[in-house]
């Protein structure tokens, strides 16, 4: 009942106040990490060299923290559409040639990538006086989620075909997760688990799962027990006591860091995890200074934030009209919020450590905008939703008016109308298709 | 297509995944808050002691004794600088600081390559010690220590004394081991502070933390009643006849009769108490208060008072002196002598053992032995320095019949010199009693007074003015006339004293080798300004000078007499 009563309140929310709301959560939470990270990096001990601009996190943050929002403006001016397969074709779109920019990336990486921590994550980009690193990760991850969108849209009456769609599928994620895992296993598993996400939702059959599972258990465990750093985060996990300190620093510094903060927190500025005492306190462990500084509250107030975006984001999803974009809100959305929640069981130890930032908050340019990038793609699939009705008006009088002109057929509801749509015939005929399909047969893909 | 339910489907459970987060961060916060309170205290708060500055000690006139200063030393941390290239590194950029060369610097810490602490230079300025910060050189360090400098070193060595560590070698704080530096260390000492920092994972700091801190105070000063000028005048003049006599030890002391303020107090052999852990342990002793020894003649005057006031003898009253030989008591006459009546006056004048004999006898052992307990024999002084003896004077029931015959010429008694002096000073102010004391007041570390030293009860007698007056202006006067003490006589003032030479046990029997020359007195008769004491051990009487009180004490008493009566008069103190 109280469920129901829950989606009764939520379906109330008017859909304009989504996307303006989704933007405010996105904008204060990317806010509220420029601050954070400019706290954690803060560095009292240190001279700045103001000729190294760059190189200082907290500078940078606050360099990016403009342009995150001046790229989601424009993202969320960008029509989503532009990155299905059904406006232009696979070839045309955007999606593919994320994808196999990532792709060439990720190569790149592997081949000139710049080393830290015995792996390749970054490619170093001489830009002016500065260079830039870039994570190929990232953009791998959000072509993933575009791409699988675009594909199961595109290919949603045959989804269920095992061969001749669910298969290629998992080859190319399977390439992008490949070209990833050796460097960074957090995010390729990732990747992985995002893609299944992906098709389950898409309407992939759920005993298809067994092949890859079965075929990537091998890889993961090899994955695992062939670094004894990464074994050793795993055993660090499973029994504290039986580690070294060396291992255990980490996870111990991030439950003192967030023990300390209480309810109210020790203020802005005033913790003092950030002196070297935890690692990586800018980026993966971002959120333990957050609950440091502004205590529970704080904490609280970034995990609610992001379960509000779980919220709005799948309304959106939920409400758009469009299977491509429902599939493309519903992708960015999950991306976001699991990436979120696996961070933040990292940071409180319930999970193992991984290096996978905090979206949004943790310091890290090429995460910051390229999640900012995809906040603004969904805004737009939340601007088009809330449209529908006004536009679908003008659209039924227009076509009310042609019909009663030419006489011919009302268009469809369920699927706003562009006029300048080459693949209009293609789209009715593979529609008609399926319903006659699904007439003559139940289960056609069996 | 059944998208929605698997969106809503998957919403719904991250909704709760975000849930249970906040449950876990709500646990860690609020119910585990203070399980990793000890964890973080630790790693993120160093503590620094904040060593207190001990208290100077200065002589009455301002100079200093004993004071404390910072010394900072420069070392490098080897453990912090893995690689030989950074110590070279560190020695370059060091010499231009220190202007120490460079490979003499990477030659000290080669030696030391394992330790954590190698100094480099100790008592660098403050200007090289802001340039090495500034520097900021890695595995470099400054230490600041309280160093203790002592000016006037042999000088003062038994009066200041010393401090050093204390016996918990647990604890690097130094204390007072001997001395001023002992008896007053705890207000000396201060009280320590600490200073609480907040430090980064590599235990650089970078705040601190006021709550926690403690002021660190420091100590008080203390102002002495001695005079640097009359120490020096009695050690010279005492050491000088040390060596000639080739003497086993000597004692000067100068004291304000009118309060029993030390102005002078010498005790020889001495050491230097900046090398304290060198000296000889028997040089260390302060003998004024630690050597009780039978006074000899010295004690006469005193005996006579108590007499001479109880009324057991009159003041022109002729006693029979046994011409030299009192049989029956064993007693005979110094350098053979031989009286027949003398007056008191006389009996001290010629210094008359069987004139004092007959003076105990009359008075019998009972107030004898009351009127020596109250002069303060047989009892500690109270005397602001520590390890005092208090001497031995035996309970009349331990009296043998010829004890009441000996205490009067001052043997079968054990005092301490400044016994002595303190009962010289009680007949020369006119009966009133004094108390031996050092410090005159005590100071805060800017100098305001704290506390003064109590004053002396010159109210009380503790024998008539006139049996004073008389033993100083009449008797002791005419010793330095023209009695034993010739010798001591000053050009301007007129001096009185008497005389010592006090034979030494050895194993239970006197010999002819070992005496102690003494001479105490004081000047002007009239209105003593100070009176001196001058006790001079087992002089060589191999060397034929002499070894009487007279002609080995007494030259110290004038010497140290006219230059510091000279010296008051000149300076108007």
């Amino acid at each position: 009942m109280l469920l129901r009563e829950g989606f009764r309140l939520i379906g109330r929310i008017a859909s304009g106040k989504v996307a303006y709301s989704i933007e405010a959560a996105v904008l204060v939470l990317m806010a509220m990490g420029t601050v954070f990270v400019f706290s954690a990096g803060a560095d009292v001990s240190s001279n700045y060299d103001f000729h190294h601009f760059y190189e200082f996190t907290t500078l940078k943050q606050l360099m990016f923290f403009p342009l995150a929002v001046m790229v989601m403006y424009i993202a969320s001016r960008v029509d989503h559409r532009r990155f299905s397969f059904s406006r232009n074709g696979p070839f045309k779109s955007f999606s593919v040639w994320m994808l196999g920019l990532a792709v060439v990336l990720l190569v790149c990486v592997l081949l000139f990538g710049v080393e830290k921590n015995e792996s390749r994550r970054w490619l170093l980009v001489p830009l002016g006086p500065a260079t830039v690193s870039f994570q190929p990760s990232e953009l791998a991850k959000w072509s993933m989620i575009f791409f699988l969108a675009a594909f199961l849209d595109y290919f949603s009456d045959t989804i269920k075909r095992f061969w001749k769609r669910f298969v290629p599928v998992c080859l190319v994620a399977g390439v992008v997760v490949g070209l990833i895992v050796g460097q960074d296993f957090g995010t390729a598993a990732f990747i992985a688990m995002l893609t299944f996400m992906m098709l389950l939702i898409g309407g992939a059959s759920w005993w298809h799962f067994f092949v890859p599972v079965a075929a990537a258990a091998p890889v993961f465990f090899v994955a695992v027990y062939s670094s004894p750093y990464r074994l050793n985060r795993l055993k660090a996990f499973f029994n504290p006591e039986m580690v070294s300190s060396d291992v255990r620093y980490q996870a111990s510094q991030s439950l003192i860091a967030i023990s300390s903060g209480r309810m109210w927190g020790e203020g802005l500025g005033m913790g003092v995890s950030k002196y070297r005492h935890l690692p990586e306190d800018t980026t993966d462990f971002i959120f333990s200074i957050i609950c440091e500084e502004a205590g529970f509250a704080g904490g609280l107030f970034v995990i609610v934030l992001f379960a509000s975006l779980v919220v709005m984001g799948l309304v959106v999803a939920v409400r758009c009209r469009d299977r491509f974009g429902r599939l493309l809100a519903a992708g960015i959305t999950l991306t976001i919020s699991i990436q979120a929640a696996i961070n933040i069981g990292v940071v409180t130890v319930v999970l193992p450590t991984k290096g996978i930032p905090l979206p949004f908050i943790s310091a890290g340019g090429t995460s910051m905008l390229l999640s900012a990038a995809a906040a603004g793609v969904l805004v737009n699939i939340a601007r088009q939703t809330a449209d529908v009705p006004q536009q679908l008006r003008r659209e039924l009088i227009r076509s009310v008016t042609q019909a009663a002109e030419n006489e011919t057929q009302l268009p469809s509801l369920h699927r706003p109308i562009r006029h300048r749509r080459r693949h209009h015939v293609h789209r009715e005929s593979s529609a008609h298709a399926k319903l006659v399909s699904s007439s003559t047969q139940n289960h056609p893909s069996n | 297509m059944k998208t929605k339910p698997h969106i809503i489907g998957i919403g719904l459970l991250l909704v709760i995944v975000f849930g249970l987060l906040s449950w876990r961060v709500f646990y860690l916060q609020y119910c585990r808050a203070d399980t990793y309170l000890a964890q973080s205290y630790e790693g993120t708060h160093a503590h620094v002691p904040d060593l207190p500055q001990r208290g100077r000690i200065m002589d009455s006139r301002g100079r200093v004794l004993a004071a404390s200063n910072k010394v900072l030393t420069v070392f490098i941390d080897p453990s912090q600088l893995p690689h030989w290239d950074d110590v070279m590194e560190t020695a370059c950029l060091l010499q231009p600081i220190l202007e120490i060369p460079a490979p003499n610097i990477c030659d000290i810490v080669h030696e030391k390559i394992r330790l954590s602490y190698v100094p480099i230079k100790t008592g660098i300025t403050e200007q090289e010690r802001r340039a090495i910060r500034q520097a900021r050189l890695k595995g470099v360090g400054i230490e600041s220590k309280w160093e203790r400098y002592i000016p006037m070193e042999q000088l003062t060595s038994h009066i200041v004394g010393f401090i050093g560590g204390a016996d918990d070698p647990s604890s690097p704080d130094k204390v007072g081991l001997a001395g001023i530096e002992r008896r007053y260390d705890s207000l000396l000492r201060g009280s320590k502070g600490q200073r609480v920092l907040i430090v980064d994972a590599r235990r650089f700091p970078i705040g601190s933390d006021p709550q926690r801190t403690v002021e660190v105070k420091n100590g008080s000063s203390l102002v002495l009643t001695i005079d640097g000028t009359i120490q020096e005048f009695a050690r010279s003049a005492l050491i000088k006849q040390y060596a000639d006599y080739q003497a086993e030890s000597a004692i000067a002391i100068v004291m304000n009769p009118w309060n029993g303020a030390i102005l002078a107090l010498v005790s020889l052999p001495d050491y230097n108490p900046s090398e304290f852990s060198k000296a000889d342990p028997d040089t260390m002793r302060n003998r004024a208060l630690t050597d009780p020894f039978e006074p000899g003649s010295i004690f006469k005057p005193i005996v006579a008072a108590i007499a001479l006031d109880g009324g057991f003898v009159g003041y022109d009253e002729q006693i029979y002196c046994e011409n030299g030989n009192y049989a029956k008591y064993r007693i005979g006459e110094w350098a053979g002598h031989s009286f027949g009546n003398l007056t008191p006056k006389e009996i001290l004048t010629q210094s008359s053992n069987i004139g004092m004999a007959k003076i105990g006898q009359k008075m019998g052992r009972k107030n004898l032995y009351e009127g020596l307990r109250m002069f303060g024999f047989g009892a500690r002084t109270g005397i602001d320095l520590p390890a005092e003896n208090p001497g031995l004077l035996k309970p009349t029931a331990d009296w043998s019949s010829y004890t009441v015959t000996r205490i009067p010429y001052g043997h079968e008694i054990n005092v301490t010199t400044i016994q002595i002096i303190r009962a010289f000073a009680i007949l020369a102010n006119g009966g009133s009693p004094v108390m031996p004391h050092l410090v005159r007041s005590v100071t805060d570390e800017k100098g305001v007074v704290e506390q003064m030293a109590k004053k002396s009860n010159l109210a009380g007698q503790l024998i008539k003015p006139e049996v004073a007056h008389w033993v100083v202006r009449e008797a002791l006067t005419n010793v330095v006339k023209e009695g034993t003490g010739q010798q001591a006589a000053l050009e301007k003032w007129e001096a009185f004293g008497k005389t010592g030479t006090a034979n030494i046990a050895v194993n239970g029997q006197y010999d002819t080798t070992n005496y102690t020359a003494s001479f105490v007195g004081g000047a002007p008769a009239k209105n003593p300004a100070v009176v001196v004491l001058v006790s001079i051990r087992k002089p060589n009487k191999a060397l034929g000078k002499g070894y009487s009180g007279g002609r080995v004490a007494a030259p110290v008493f004038r010497e140290i007499m006219q230059n510091t009566l000279t010296y008051i008069e000149k300076n108007q103190l």
